[in-house]
């Protein structure tokens, strides 16, 4: 009930919203706050729920939502299945965290508020969704319905070049989504539901009396082919696809993998069209130069939201679907995927320290930071996968502090330019000292999240088995990397004397309170991470700890 | 009984950390004239309770440890190792950082605003400073070695207004981070290789596992870094911008001798031949900071160059196989330093320059500054009867031993070129005594004032450690000292003609500074290279910005402008003229890579530029042909309503499902 409602809360939200009438008088941003805390709460309460001790999906919640027999072809099922698990539940936390400090960001958005906070709302509801769907196809339609919002938020409410930057934003994560739809259609047409099938069968009674032997009945007369194709029930659920078991001999992606093109198994394909498909929202180079634009156009809470939540949807991707349904792939590419990991550290780093743009800049650290998260689950450890989740969370908590930083000068001068400030110290120290929090919690300071994730990814990289010694070393030049951009760009904006490229002095406050109450939350709660990263590892570590048994050879 | 021994050790050292921790965002917060008194309170209570460690001494190294993150069958715990190293490291670095704040208080009171910032800062630092000693594990160090790193950036650019200090700061940080980042490498290779980096694992009874020299190199690389070794030395001596009571306790006394602490940690770890690649740093580094003090003109840098050889000597010396011998060069070095740089500041702040051409003849005006700069710097040039004597032999006599046991002759280069940099040492040292006090008062102040009792008893208190009587009963030799009696190792046996020699060297060099090299600065025609050479560091600096800092600004460029044109080919696909555009870019950065890296770079270039060719010429064009194909079509159906998107997405996936099936 509390995943549905950590849904479907913004999503009614949204629809009332939309159908109230464009009123000055309606406190629209009020009721979205509301909203936003009330999803806090439920998922702070869905944390209390969680057995951190148990490794499988908890809080489920599942209902026949499309069933469509075919006749010989078998039965369509679609399930509308929510739960969460070591993995989600961080990043449902996560979200419900950097959502709510966005409605706060969002509260000086003064044009067609209405339609700005439905989408908003939307979007939200949108993002749970894809945390907590254990369906495929449910995920899918989350994960393209996301899309719709961002897209209006970037090309309505962005910069003079929003147009470009929306439309290139949607058109890449569509390319991805296509790639996506195509595998989830393979993999239905190769997953077979062992309950829904053993009451087809006549095996079972009702769905209720199927235990595990049964279960591991079934999946034996499947492989011998005793079942027969009428009989088979399909189906989308992602713990399904998740077992070998459960996949028809002689099926498109079968385990066995029979099918192949020009030579390689469509396992094989289908895992890089996912990996792909995931690589661009997360996002990997070369595939990343959707993002500096979208950053650079989008308003500072659709920044926020897009850095501090989007992006994590990749990497949930990656470990719920690209390895996680298809393990022989990440275990025969780790090098390869390990290796474009170490090439985004790398090269968003390099390219972070050629910017000016303030923005752009903290654009491309993150390009550099999720290239750990990609390093860390490619190296199939549990200090890599734990790392990997960790330095999700501790990104999305500092990324989102960077965007509100670059927005607090933007609000001020319309400058965004590195070199249009020095000594800004002087005139807003509250505002130095939360920057300097900021960027020495992202350049891996000890103490902040991002040591503990960087840490943590890293060590994954050198312990792997699958790796060598050299690639993880390779992206260890990443913290040199971000200590030069971070704190040439400190040093430039806020030391030595005052000065601005426009004389616009008398313009630059410090905080104010509203700025002060996202930003300071957000500092303690690096912090805290930082501190105590047990906090989060014994939410994750028992689920991926189960996770990697798939990788036991 | 024990446990209530390991308790009490339990208590004393979360207290230890406690207390500057806590003292860093309490002082932050507390009044500008109670932060001062406060911090050396607190400091003062951390040497209370290091003393009592001290008296109930553990006879064995003893582990404490807490889960600080648990992973299935795997945990990284917080732990911390006490033994005598480390409370040795906490008495020196407690003491000397008292001293150092109780002198911050008058050496600051012009500026009262800034004593709680300054204060919380020296906090910090000591926190970070008692957690390196205190680590139990190589993971646990590094995490408090970056804060000592980033109390270093604040406290170096303490004063935010002045360009040049945050300039350093900066600069500070990153060379340190280029070394920390070895320093990962090397901790995280070690937890690949031997699956711990607990101190009592790695070099405890079970037996000790020696690491691949490369792998142990790495973790030279952190040493490198914090203790200014060649060729990460040059952010030393910028540090000087900062308060000089910062370069006394950080940047002479403590902070910069972690890298021999670390030395000392994992030095059983270390195979012979990463150890020699260790002595050769140490001794070059040993050289060049000496000869770099020798035309300096400002008072803290030819202290800063001193601080870089005198470190270079300890890191030969923990080379040569000498840990207990270079441990004791730095509790020596520890005190007479911080007494030289108190000094300095002491001048400083009575003449309002630190440009040692406007000084001169203040041995009058500052006759008790003038005494605890003579004595500290006979220590430093290494006389008898001074502490520095003691411990300079201890390293020589240990390099001279180890070179005999090589059994090559290139082997005694080092420690003859150890020998001569201890006389360039008193070359320097005699110059700048001569040019600060000897001569005329050149200053331009009307009225010089010496340092009131809290700056004074510091001074006085460091000049007393200065003096043999501290550390051996014997004058000429530490032999049976209490030192090495406490580390369990006997002074090494170098030649009997050492002493006699390396004091000739002493009083030659001494000679010299006294009487020729005060002139060397009031030459007024465009220096030699020989003077720049020493000036500017051997050019290291320029070296840098030529080898490390231009290729990664230019590769910087590079990659920023292939990306601006991948979003301009996707903006407007006209290839052609786009290719060419960039490929003209390229070109230019190309050049300036050529001109940078030589012919290595060409070829990586080369790759880049092919690759980039292919990424424009093939996917982005695809990509871009498909993106425009597909947003025609998707542009009349994306108009905005939500439920015709997703009626098209039901419709849509049904019919794929239709076709599929």
């Amino acid at each position: 009930m509390i995943l549905s409602l950590l849904i479907f809360l913004p999503l009614i939200g949204a629809l009332v919203v939309a159908l109230l009438p464009d009123n000055q008088h309606i406190p629209f941003k009020w009721l979205t706050l509301g909203v936003a805390m009330a999803e806090l709460l439920l998922s702070v309460v869905a944390y209390t729920q969680f057995d951190q001790q148990q490794a499988g999906y908890q809080l489920l919640e599942q209902a026949d939502w499309i069933t469509l027999p075919l006749g010989n072809l078998g039965v369509v099922s679609i399930d509308y299945l929510l739960g969460v698990d070591g993995i989600s539940l961080p990043l449902v936390v996560l979200s419900s965290v950097i959502l709510l400090i966005g409605v706060l960001s969002s509260w000086t958005i003064e044009n067609r508020q209405k339609a700005y906070f439905s989408l908003y709302l939307l979007l939200s509801g949108t993002i749970m969704g894809c945390f907590v769907a254990l369906d495929f196809f449910l995920f899918f339609l989350f994960f393209e319905f996301m899309l719709l919002p961002m897209y209006f938020l970037i090309g309505l409410w962005g910069g003079p070049r929003r147009e470009y930057a929306s439309i290139k934003f949607f058109l890449y994560t569509l390319l991805g989504s296509v790639l996506i739809l195509l595998v989830m259609i393979g993999l239905y047409l190769s997953v077979m539901d062992p309950v829904s099938t053993a009451v087809m069968a006549g095996l079972a009674t009702d769905a209720a009396s199927v235990d595990q032997d049964l279960i591991r009945l079934v999946q034996a007369q499947l492989a011998d082919m005793h079942i027969s194709s009428s009989q088979i029930v399909h189906t989308f659920d992602l713990r399904y696809m998740a077992d070998g078991g459960n996949y028809l001999p002689n099926a498109f992606l079968s385990g066995a993998g029979e099918t192949t093109f020009w030579g390689i198994p469509a396992r094989m394909i289908a895992f890089w069209a996912v990996f792909l498909g995931f690589a661009i929202k997360l996002p990997i180079v070369p595939l990343h130069t959707w993002l500096p634009d979208a950053h650079v156009e989008a308003p500072t809470p659709v920044s926020v939201v897009l850095a501090g939540v989007l992006l994590k949807i990749g990497g949930y991707g990656f470990i719920r679907i690209a390895w996680g349904l298809f393990p022989d792939g990440g275990a025969q590419y780790a090098q390869t995927l390990a290796g474009l990991g170490v090439l985004s550290i790398v090269y968003g780093g390099l390219n972070a320290l050629a910017q000016n743009d303030l923005k752009k800049m903290i654009a491309y650290s993150s390009v550099s930071h999720m290239g750990f998260v990609l390093l860390g689950v490619a190296s199939l450890t549990s200090e890599g996968i734990n790392g990997a989740i960790y330095q999700m969370v501790s990104h999305g908590v500092l990324s989102a502090m960077l965007f509100l930083i670059v927005g607090v000068i933007y609000d001020r001068t319309h400058d965004r330019r590195i070199d249009s400030y020095r000594g800004l110290l002087q005139v807003m120290p509250h505002y130095a000292v939360l920057t300097a929090v900021a960027f020495f919690g992202s350049l891996g300071l000890p103490g902040f999240s991002g040591f503990v994730g960087e840490l943590f990814t890293l060590m994954g990289g050198f312990q792997s088995l699958w790796l060598p010694g050299w690639l993880p070393s390779v992206a260890v030049s990443g913290i040199v990397l971000a200590a030069a951009y971070l704190l040439w760009s400190l040093q430039r904006m806020f030391f030595g004397p005052l000065w601005t490229r426009d004389g616009v002095e008398s313009t630059l406050t410090d905080l104010n309170g509203r700025e002060r109450l996202m930003l300071i939350p957000l500092g303690l709660l690096a912090l805290l991470l930082g501190l105590l990263p047990n906090v989060l590892f014994n939410l994750s570590n028992a689920t991926v700890a189960q996770w990697l048994e798939k990788f036991n050879v | 009984m024990i446990n209530d021994h390991v308790f009490s050790l339990q208590l004393v050292t979360t207290l230890l950390l406690l207390l500057p921790f806590t003292g860093f965002p309490v002082l932050l917060g507390v009044g500008k004239r109670l932060a001062g008194p406060l911090a050396v309170c607190l400091t003062g209570g951390g040497l209370l309770l290091s003393g009592w460690l001290a008296m109930h001494m553990p006879e064995a190294p003893v582990a404490l440890s807490t889960s600080w993150a648990g992973l299935t069958g795997w945990n990284l715990p917080f732990s911390l190792r006490i033994d005598t190293l480390t409370v040795m490291m906490l008495l020196v670095v407690h003491f000397v950082a008292l001293l150092v704040q109780l002198y911050s208080i008058s050496y600051l009171h012009n500026e009262p605003e800034r004593h709680p910032r300054y204060f919380a800062y020296l906090q910090l630092f000591v926190g970070a400073m008692l957690g390196i000693v205190l680590a139990g594990n190589l993971i646990v160090l590094y995490a408090f070695w970056e804060l000592v790193g980033l109390a270093s950036y604040l406290l170096i650019g303490f004063w935010t207004f002045k360009p040049q200090a945050s300039k350093a700061a900066t600069k500070a940080f990153l060379m340190n981070r280029i070394g920390d980042a070895g320093f990962l490498i090397g901790i995280l290779m070690t937890y690949r290789l031997l699956h711990t980096t607990e101190f009592s694992l790695l070099t405890g009874e079970a037996g000790i596992t020696q690491l691949p020299a490369w792998v142990g190199l790495c973790l030279f690389m952190g040493c490198v870094g914090k203790s200014a070794q060649f060729p990460l030395l040059t952010w030393l001596p910028d540090a000087m911008e900062g308060p000089t009571p910062v370069s006394a306790l950080l940047h002479a006394a403590t902070m910069v001798a972690a890298g021999i602490f670390l030395l000392a940690r994992i030095h059983p770890l270390l195979p012979p031949d990463a150890l020699m690649v260790v002595a050769v740093v140490g001794t070059i580094t040993a050289l060049w900071g000496g000869y770099s003090a020798l035309f300096q003109n400002d008072i803290k840098k030819v202290l800063a160059f001193s601080t870089v050889s005198q470190l270079g000597l300890m890191v030969a010396g923990m080379g040569t196989g000498n840990v207990s011998g270079a441990l004791f060069h730095l509790l020596t070095h520890a005190f007479f330093k911080a007494g030289l740089f108190l000094s300095a500041g002491a001048v400083i702040h009575a003449v309002h320059t630190q440009d040692m051409r406007e000084m001169g003849g203040l041995r009058k005006a500052l006759p008790s500054t003038f005494a605890v700069y003579a004595i500290c710097t006979a220590a430093l040039a290494g006389l008898p009867f001074f502490s520095g004597f003691l411990s300079k032999e201890a390293i020589l006599s240990g390099a001279f031993a180890w070179a005999g046991e090589q059994g090559s002759g290139i082997a005694w280069l080092i420690p003859v070129t150890l020998l001569l940099s201890s006389g360039l040492t008193a070359l320097y040292m005699a110059r700048q005594l001569q040019l600060v006090f000897g001569g005329d008062g050149r200053y331009t102040v009307p009225h010089v004032h010496g340092p009131d009792a809290r700056m004074r008893i510091p001074l006085f208190l460091l000049a007393a450690l200065s003096l043999f009587i501290g550390f051996s009963v014997n004058p000429l030799s530490a032999h049976g000292s209490w030192f090495f009696a406490l580390f369990g190792a006997e002074e090494a046996e170098g030649p009997v003609w050492l002493a006699p020699a390396s004091l000739l060297l002493a009083l030659a060099g001494g000679w010299v500074g006294y009487r020729y090299a005060p002139g060397w600065i009031t030459q007024t025609a465009p220096p030699s290279v020989w003077v720049r050479l020493s000036v500017e560091y051997g050019f290291l600096d320029r070296f840098y910005h030529w080898l490390i800092i231009a290729p990664v600004e230019h590769l910087a460029a590079l990659t920023k402008q292939h990306d601006e044109a991948v979003a301009k080919e996707q903006a407007a696909p006209k290839s052609s003229h786009v290719i060419r555009s960039v490929y003209h870019a390229e070109r230019g950065i190309v050049d300036g890579l050529v001109r940078g890296l030589g012919v290595g770079t060409v070829v990586l270039a080369h790759i880049v530029h092919a690759f980039d060719r292919l990424i424009i010429d093939g996917i982005v064009n695809g990509a871009v042909w498909l993106a425009a194909q597909t947003g025609q079509m998707v542009r009349s159906v994306q108009n905005g309503r939500i439920q015709s998107y997703v009626t098209a997405a039901v419709v849509g996936l049904l019919a794929l499902l239709w076709w599929l099936l």
